[in-house]
């Protein structure tokens, strides 16, 4: 049995526990996707199973010879990406411009980081582009602001049941659909086989619950004189929530109760015992221990990604891609970095994200939503409807949304794992089937307009204060949950 | 001769009497009218975001809410501002950055032009090298240092390290401690050379005779520094000073790129703060009660500033 093989015996041996969980827990998925059948085991089987003609679909919804103009924002690729997804996107344009050769298309790409501020500072200046897609955590606040137009799948050709339930509740405010997913992402749970090994771990077993998580990080730093956990508490970074809420969560916390089944986000629970464990898990981490980097606070992600290449970080939180960023860091090694590289890049392993206490295990239901702006809001007070339904019904189709999604998530059309490109994708991409794995246990952020302040601010600032020692554990939660207190009462 | 008379007449009319502003005004009409344009623009750019910062900074701003839905509050962005232990935090690092910057840049810069104002091999190069940090620009000069002082990969701590000088890399920009002083390293040395340019051009200025004179008299090169040479710097000296102190206040690049303010608010000044309210949070009201602030703060500058400028010409014109 070979590595991988047996990476995957443990995952597909903890798939059926996973599945039993998220049918009584809280997850992103609702009635209309058969959680009964939804593993890797089923996804294999729906792989390649249908055709789809992206360009006839879409011809119904703006015909291919139609005439016009379309301004598109987009939340492109950042430095944290493999070179196989900035192809993709290349492929996507061109093939959008080769299809519809009569909308002059002016797109525009911006990072994670930097959207959200200049999408809000051009809506100010009603300078916004006609179409934009934007990361999850957005769409609720602009909506509720009414920038965006209603836009639901049904509107550029598709079934609002085609798209994962917990996807759409994220463009959803007052009952009003804003918007398409493009893709939804997971994380997973990376750990350096090697690395454990020398440490005296189970190369081959991942940590099973947060406290393990502690526990080998101590372990691997002790031994090893590394970083053991990835730890990532950079402020305004998206990076920060992706990968503490799902600790938060595991431990029983919440911001809210968007954990639960009915979320109502009517109480702070930041301040709740479970959410001060989990809290008190990065402090020992980070001050107790001193096993994660010492940069955790300025990090982001990307600055995780070299550490675990050269085999000074024993495990971290992020995507199936990060094995192609890996491999797309080694070819640019030189020398016997080349081969330290590879000897990394062959001991990385992919595992579920590990529970808390009570064998809770949740993660960020993540990805991105397609919206169309009302065109007051717009530079020129137009908006090229069918231009934009034809941009929209392209990314979002079976086929785009699975190869925009190609190496770091998931389609957010549910048709694309049909197609041909998935059983390609499957055959191709290492660990993807832990991604998927993961999917049952998405709790997407609270679909509020304070979320992103929340999430991108409050949330960091409360690690920062805790990890810093400008407040105790106790203190930092408590001011966190003060701070969303007086957010949600719309206080100064 | 008629019509003459009635043109006389018709401009005697619209003259306004007496000696007052209005007069003076009429007086120089025509002046007026060539700059009237550049009137118009200046109040359309800088006159109405001035207004609208005002106005803005007496309205609440909700997250839920858009611009235009504001909140009248009064007074109340600027008591939330001053009741807020973060506008401290925020003041004091400003304060701290403002001073330490300026002072230290000002005295590296000088203590190098007095250097290379002597004639010595190698000096044309010195300089050339020495004004390198200034024209770097601000956003590649932070990126270089964040890798500089990186916790994990940074020269700094891997030479300490490797030296056997520290267990572990030091934590430069990841301390609350650490991380105003770590960056205004990088802010002193990217400004230093300025400082340097400015006093290189005053110290070609002072009168080699008077310099001459005082060795004649038997002063030494302290006293001839401190009785001559510097008291004929004094204004330009002025004049980097304040340069240096506005532009540092309003510094945004370094703590931005490096820090983003953090951790733990610890490297937030007020223009990083402000932006982070602004655009992070939305907070455009208590945001733009900063900026009124801020505003005012730096008119105050901006007066030493332009009192510094008129004494210069007056003495350049008494001379």
């Amino acid at each position: 049995m070979t590595r991988i093989s047996l990476g995957g015996a443990i995952l597909r041996g903890t798939v059926s526990t996973a599945l039993m969980v998220s049918l009584t827990s809280a997850s992103a998925l609702g009635a209309p996707v058969d959680l009964s059948k939804w593993s890797p085991q089923y996804v294999r089987s729906i792989a390649g199973t249908q055709d789809f003609d992206t360009a006839a679909d879409c011809a119904k919804v703006t015909p291919l010879d139609y005439k016009g103009r379309l301004t598109f924002w987009y939340q492109g690729v950042f430095e944290g990406d493999p070179d196989l997804l900035r192809q993709y996107y290349k492929d996507f344009f061109a093939t959008f411009r080769k299809t519809y050769p009569n909308i002059q298309l002016e797109e525009q790409a911006l990072t994670y980081n930097d959207l959200l501020d200049k999408f809000r500072t051009a809506l100010l200046g009603n300078a916004a582009p006609m179409a934009v897609r934007l990361q999850i955590l957005g769409g609720t606040e602009f909506a509720s602001k009414g920038y965006l137009q209603p836009l639901k799948p049904e509107d550029v050709g598709y079934a609002t049941e085609d798209f994962w339930p917990g996807a759409m509740k994220a463009v959803t405010w007052e009952d009003v659909t804003y918007g398409i997913p493009t893709n939804n992402e997971t994380m997973a749970f990376i750990w350096n086989a090697d690395i454990f090994k020398r440490a005296g771990l189970d190369p081959d077993k991942a940590p099973a619950t947060w406290d393990d998580v502690v526990k080998y990080s101590k372990q691997i730093h002790d031994k090893l004189g590394i970083a053991g956990y990835g730890l990532v508490a950079r402020k305004n970074a998206g990076n920060t929530p992706y990968r503490f809420m799902p600790q938060l969560w595991a431990y029983g916390g919440g911001v809210f109760d968007e954990a639960t089944a009915d979320p109502t986000y009517k109480e702070v629970k930041l301040d709740s015992p479970q959410s001060k464990a989990a809290l008190q898990a990065s402090y020992d981490m980070y001050v107790r221990d001193k096993s994660v980097p010492v940069s955790a606070l300025t990090n982001q992600q990307a600055d995780n990604q070299p550490l675990f290449l050269a085999g000074q970080l024993g495990m971290m939180i992020s995507h199936p891609s990060d094995y192609d960023v890996m491999l797309d860091l080694q070819k640019k090694a030189t020398d016997t970095d080349k081969e330290k590289a590879q000897t990394v890049i062959d001991n990385m392993r992919y595992g579920l994200i590990p529970t808390g206490p009570d064998g809770k295990r949740a993660v960020v239901f993540g990805g991105s939503n397609i919206h169309i702006l009302k065109p007051e809001y717009v530079e020129g007070g137009k908006v090229d409807e069918p231009a934009a339904k034809a941009i929209i019904c392209m990314w979002t189709s079976p086929e785009w949304s699975l190869k925009m999604a190609y190496a770091g998530s998931n389609p957010g059309n549910l048709n694309g794992f049909k197609t041909k490109w998935m059983k390609e994708r499957l055959d191709n991409i290492k660990f993807l089937d832990v991604t998927t794995s993961m999917l049952p246990y998405g709790i997407p952020f609270p679909a509020l307009p304070q979320s992103p302040e929340i999430m991108n601010i409050i949330i960091p600032d409360m690690l920062q204060n805790a990890l810093t020692g400008a407040m105790t554990v106790e203190q930092a939660a408590d001011d966190a949950a003060k701070k969303v207190k007086e957010l949600m009462d719309g206080g100064l | 001769m008629t019509i003459l008379t009635g043109k006389a007449e018709v401009t005697r009319r619209l003259q306004p009497d007496g000696s007052g502003v209005l007069r003076k005004i009429w007086e120089h009409r025509a002046d007026y009218a060539y700059v009237l344009p550049a009137i118009a623009v200046m109040l359309i750019v800088i006159a109405y975001p001035i207004y609208y910062t005002i106005e803005l900074s007496l309205f609440n701003t909700p997250p839920g809410l858009q611009l235009r839905d504001k909140i009248f509050v009064g007074l109340d962005n600027y008591t939330a501002i001053l009741k807020s232990p973060v506008f401290w935090t925020v003041t004091s690092n400003t304060l701290i950055w403002t001073a330490g910057s300026t002072f230290i840049s000002f005295v590296l810069g000088f203590a190098c032009a007095l250097a290379l104002h002597r004639d010595f091999a190698g000096r044309a190069i010195l300089r050339a090298v020495l004004i390198i940090p200034w024209v770097i620009s601000a956003v590649a000069a932070s990126y270089i240092w964040k890798w500089i002082y990186h916790s994990d990969f940074g020269i700094i701590g891997a030479v300490l390290v490797g030296l056997g000088l520290s267990d572990r890399p030091p934590n430069f920009i990841d301390s609350v401690s650490t991380v105003l002083p770590s960056l205004i390293v990088v802010n002193i040395w990217r400004e230093f050379p300025f400082a340097m340019i400015m006093m290189m051009a005053g110290l070609q200025t002072v009168p080699d005779q008077l310099l001459r004179a005082a060795k004649v008299d038997g002063a030494n090169a302290w006293q001839r520094f401190w009785h001559v040479t510097f008291p004929h710097l004094r204004n330009v000296s002025t004049v980097t000073i304040l340069l240096l102190a506005v532009a540092n206040f309003n510094s945004f690049i370094i703590p931005w790129i490096m820090t983003g303010g953090g951790p733990s608010n610890a490297s937030h000044i007020w223009i990083t703060h402000i932006y982070e309210l602004a655009f992070g949070r939305q907070r455009w009201g208590v945001a733009s009660a900063y900026s009124v602030l801020l505003f005012l703060i730096l008119m105050s500058l901006g007066y030493f500033y332009v009192r510094a400028l008129s004494g210069n010409e007056q003495k350049d014109g008494s001379e």
